[in-house]
């Protein structure tokens, strides 16, 4: 473990994170609403820390391995939540210090999770630094590092892989640095298209932005109380489904589309799961719904539809209240949660190509209990997959369900209502947002108890970074020389 | 012609036993004394001592006066050095044996065509398209097709009960009005007859017709040769030839099963196939297969690279109930085997290889061939061009050469199967069965070099 070289690392984060406070600054400027010294303050803390840190372990060779790798990313993303979390303690928009680091983490992991109570409240600067965090951590601000910092070039595929989600990552070119300039300007061109999209829509360019930002990212922060229902908009609200939608696919197949060969996606076994699968949830949820929640068939399509995927795909947007729906489509949704996007997108979960995998990994085992000298192997897009990634998700599943139900058993143990313990938990972990019971959709996560808010905030962590990463750090002998 | 055969393995043997006894004068290039004097022991062709790589050698067998260059030794590297150098020497028609790379290669850097070179064949490619020929059609022995798919050339082989037992050709005859067919030939203990009219059809011979495949099903049942769809196979053995043919099926959507005993072999076979089943077992584990269902499989193919097992397995495919079993067999000489042992054909890889490379030989004005049982006859397809004599007279009145028979009139609308009255015309293609003394015979009639 060359710790020179991972401090060396994170220091150069931290520096660049501090860039990242001043761009809400001119709206707290033209706003007087003083929040302009808030952002200041906090990036003049962050660039004396990193810089600091870079000055002292400036000589460390840059060669990262992989515990170098593992450590950078958690610490990395730890660091971001805590420094991210900054600005809202100095312009003191949260009670504490604790609920700001939630909010910056729910920020940076993308989840939407919020423990404020009246959102519209917050100044707009804030607003967009809210918007910035989900859309930063949403592609990754270590791909983004990795397509800016050249400093990171050696082993900075154990970053990609270690922040990319996904059983299996995609190169789209054979330079590091340059798959994480086409991922981030795939990212780009799709906010901006949703932006303008939007605006078509009649919003202003302050909330198409930060409603763009938290779409992409697949993070779910608004800037109104009532979420995207507060807009009241059809049109609006077919806009953030699409791009909800598009979101949760794997930017390797956008990046294959806009090269000019679209087929590949219908190609991609993961994509068709991940359609079918929404299209089914949409189709139950609005047979559920039928008579009981709407009337009208265009109503019920408007609402199911945004519904599941904004759940699907991790991001915990609401234009309506679940929690008034038919127990069945609660249920559902919970399920939902556990699905994910897909591989390689910015949406949260266990991600769609675990769930296939999973589901034929078993169905070959019962085959082989029928045909006991058969041999088979499980396959995705056509091509088999190796064994040790099948152990691997076998494995995550294993921790994903044990992270659940220890943080579960924690909540519980803190006072937490039943309903409310386990599904903070699997809204954290999946980082999607709103739950069920005391967390719902018109809920928020202030009420919760301030070690539960830590609790949770691992969870976010844990989730976006996909366990094995986070779990590495405690394992025995990591921090060995 | 002057032919030049390198290689005096199995696959040069037969080509060049074929080719001399249709008349054209044969040199075969092989650097083994032994096997080269043996070959010209056997059959009627000149041998040269020496490797087909060197000019010299090519030199030494008449490479400057060659019509027809055939390089077919057990080396790659040899058989395409060996064509080059004919190409310059200018001979017309070069062919290569190539393991390496087959005619479905679809690699584009180096191709048959880039080399210069007319033909290069594959033996794995050639074996598996045989057997996935014979294969896909219960109880027929031989299919194939011509005027683009409109005529099918079929074998069936007569069983005790069926009614054709003891008919004579005549009065199948009367049966042709409603849907016409001819009887080309009869193979029986190993020997081809082209029937004439009081020729009788005996239980245990194969019978070839010719007939329109529109008319296929119809005259199928009139002759009472019962027919399954296969639906269920099972491939023993998966190396190249079995992975070419499951893969085939399974794309046709047939329930395949490969057998095979290596872990290695079973892994790449579930990595590679899709909806085949993969089982590691012997070829012969025969609980294994039962319990598998070898019993309810259309057709068995036994390819795996040992010969004797694979014959064994195919045997006992049969006992436990599989409908039809094939087998892969090296020797040539157990090809002969198949009928004696119950099993319903042999495939040989280097039959299989020197049967397409004659087929490929005879292009031209000839337009499609397909081989018979062994070589022992052909049906060829010619295209009647120019002033021939023999055109506006109705068949019956010419003197058509012996050990052949004209099958079928193709023209651009529509398909005669040939009777005493059809009459050719220039333009039309004709279907015509022969057995090889009289392929010459044939060609000469249709005018062709």
């Amino acid at each position: 473990m060359n710790l020179k070289v991972t401090f060396k690392v994170l220091g150069a984060l931290i520096l660049f994170l501090s860039c990242a406070f001043l761009l809400p600054v001119p709206l707290g400027v033209v706003d007087a609403d003083g929040t302009h010294w808030a952002l200041l303050m906090a990036a003049l803390v962050g660039a004396l820390a990193g810089g600091t840190v870079l000055y002292v372990c400036g000589d460390a060779k840059p060669e990262l391995g992989h515990r170098e790798g593992f450590a950078v990313v958690t610490l990395g993303w730890a660091l971001f939540g805590i420094v991210g979390a900054l600005p809202y303690y100095f312009a003191e928009a949260t009670p504490t210090f604790i609920d700001a680091v939630f909010e910056s983490l729910s920020g940076f992991t993308t989840t939407g999770a919020t423990i404020l109570t009246d959102i519209e409240a917050l100044p707009r600067s804030l607003h967009l630094w809210r918007a910035l965090t989900h859309w930063m951590g949403g592609m990754g601000i270590i791909v983004l590092s990795l397509a800016i910092l050249p400093m990171l070039g050696v082993g900075g595929m154990q970053l990609f892989k270690a922040e990319v989600p996904g059983p299996t990552t995609d190169r789209l070119s054979p330079r590091i640095q340059d798959t994480a300039k086409l991922l981030w300007g795939v990212y780009v061109g799709l906010t901006a298209v949703e932006i303008v999209l939007l605006m078509f829509g009649g919003m202003d360019w302050f909330d198409a932005t930060c409603h763009a930002f938290a779409t992409m990212a697949t993070g779910g922060f608004s800037t109104k109380n009532a979420s995207v229902a507060g807009f009241n908009s059809a049109y609006i609200d077919y806009v953030i489904t699409l791009f909800m939608f598009l979101a949760g696919v794997n930017f390797a197949l956008h990046y294959a589309w806009l090269a000019g060969k679209p087929l590949r996606m219908f190609k991609n076994e993961e994509f068709r799961w991940y359609t079918i699968i929404a299209v089914a949830a949409t189709l139950i949820l609005m047979i559920a719904n039928w008579g009981t929640a709407y009337d009208t068939i265009g109503e019920n399509f408007r609402y199911s539809i945004f519904q599941a995927v904004s759940i699907l795909t991790t991001t915990g947007f609401g234009t309506a209240d679940y929690e008034l729906w038919p127990y069945l489509c609660q249920v559902l949704l919970v399920l939902l949660m556990f699905i994910g996007g897909s591989a390689g997108s910015t949406g949260g979960g266990a991600k769609v190509s675990r769930m296939v995998l999973i589901v034929k990994h078993a169905t070959v085992q019962m085959w082989r209990l029928i045909h006991p000298r058969g041999v088979r192997r499980v396959k995705l897009d056509g091509r088999a997959v190796p064994e040790e990634v099948l152990q691997s998700i076998l494995g995550f599943f294993a921790l994903y369900l044990a992270v659940i139900g220890i943080a579960s058993l924690v909540m519980g143990g803190l006072g937490v209502e039943p309903v409310t313990a386990v599904a903070s938990v699997i809204a954290s972990i999946g980082n999607i947002g709103p739950g069920l019971g005391g967390v719902g959709p018109t809920d928020n996560y202030a009420h919760l108890p301030q070690l539960g808010k830590v609790v949770l905030s691992f969870c976010m962590l844990m989730g976006r970074l996909e366990i094995f990463t986070v779990l590495a750090l405690w394992y025995p002998g990591f921090w060995r020389r | 012609m002057r032919v030049i055969v390198v290689g005096a393995g199995e696959v040069g043997y037969h080509t060049a036993h074929r080719l001399s006894i249709e008349g054209h004068e044969v040199v075969v290039v092989e650097a083994d004394r032994r096997r080269l004097s043996e070959i010209e022991e056997r059959i009627n062709v000149m041998g040269v001592e020496g490797s087909g790589a060197h000019a010299e050698t090519l030199e030494a067998a008449g490479v400057r006066s060659c019509g027809l260059f055939i390089a077919v030794t057990d080396i790659d590297e040899v058989n395409i050095v060996a064509c080059l150098l004919a190409r310059e020497y200018n001979v017309p028609t070069k062919i290569a044996r190539v393991k390496a790379m087959g005619s479905g290669s679809t690699n584009p850097l180096l191709s048959a065509h880039k080399l210069g070179i007319e033909m290069i064949i594959n033996p794995l490619d050639a074996v598996a398209q045989d057997i996935v020929n014979i294969a896909a059609h219960s109880s027929a022995l031989e299919i194939a097709e011509f005027a683009d798919g409109r005529i099918l050339f079929v074998g069936y082989p007569v069983a005790e009960d069926n009614p054709l037992c003891g008919v004579t050709i005549s009065e199948l005859g009367d049966l042709g009005v409603v849907y016409p067919f001819v009887m080309t030939a009869i193979t029986r203990n190993g020997a081809t007859i082209i029937p004439r009219g009081e020729d009788t059809v005996e239980a245990g011979d194969h019978v070839f017709l010719l007939l329109r495949k529109d008319d296929h099903p119809s005259v199928r049942y009139m002759l009472g040769f019962e027919h399954e769809h296969v639906k269920r196979m099972m491939v023993l053995g998966g190396g190249d030839i079995g992975y070419r043919v499951a893969r085939h099926f399974e794309k046709n959507k047939l329930r395949v099963t490969v057998v095979d005993p290596d872990d290695a072999t079973c892994d790449r076979l579930a990595e590679q196939l899709d909806s085949a089943m993969v089982l590691k077992a012997p070829i012969i584990d025969v609980a294994t297969l039962t319990s598998e269902g070898i019993g309810l499989s259309d057709v068995v193919v036994a390819v795996s690279g040992d010969e004797e097992r694979n014959i064994l397995a195919a045997l006992l495919a049969k006992k436990n109930g599989a409908s039809r079993a094939l087998c892969l067999v090296d020797t040539p000489d157990y090809v002969s085997l198949a009928p004696s042992l119950g099993i319903d054909a042999c495939v040989s890889p280097r039959l299989s290889t020197a049967n397409a490379i004659l087929k490929y030989v005879r292009r031209g004005d000839i337009l499609s061939v397909a081989t018979v049982e062994e070589n022992q006859a052909e049906v060829i397809e010619f295209l009647v061009s120019g002033e021939m004599p023999f055109i506006g007279k109705k068949l019956k009145d010419l003197s058509f050469p012996t050990g052949a028979i004209i099958g079928a009139i193709v023209t651009d609308e529509r398909i005669e199967i040939a009777s005493g009255d059809t009459v050719m015309h220039e333009g039309d293609r004709v279907v015509v069965f022969a057995v090889p003394e009289s392929i010459v015979a044939v060609e000469a009639f249709f005018g062709v070099a």
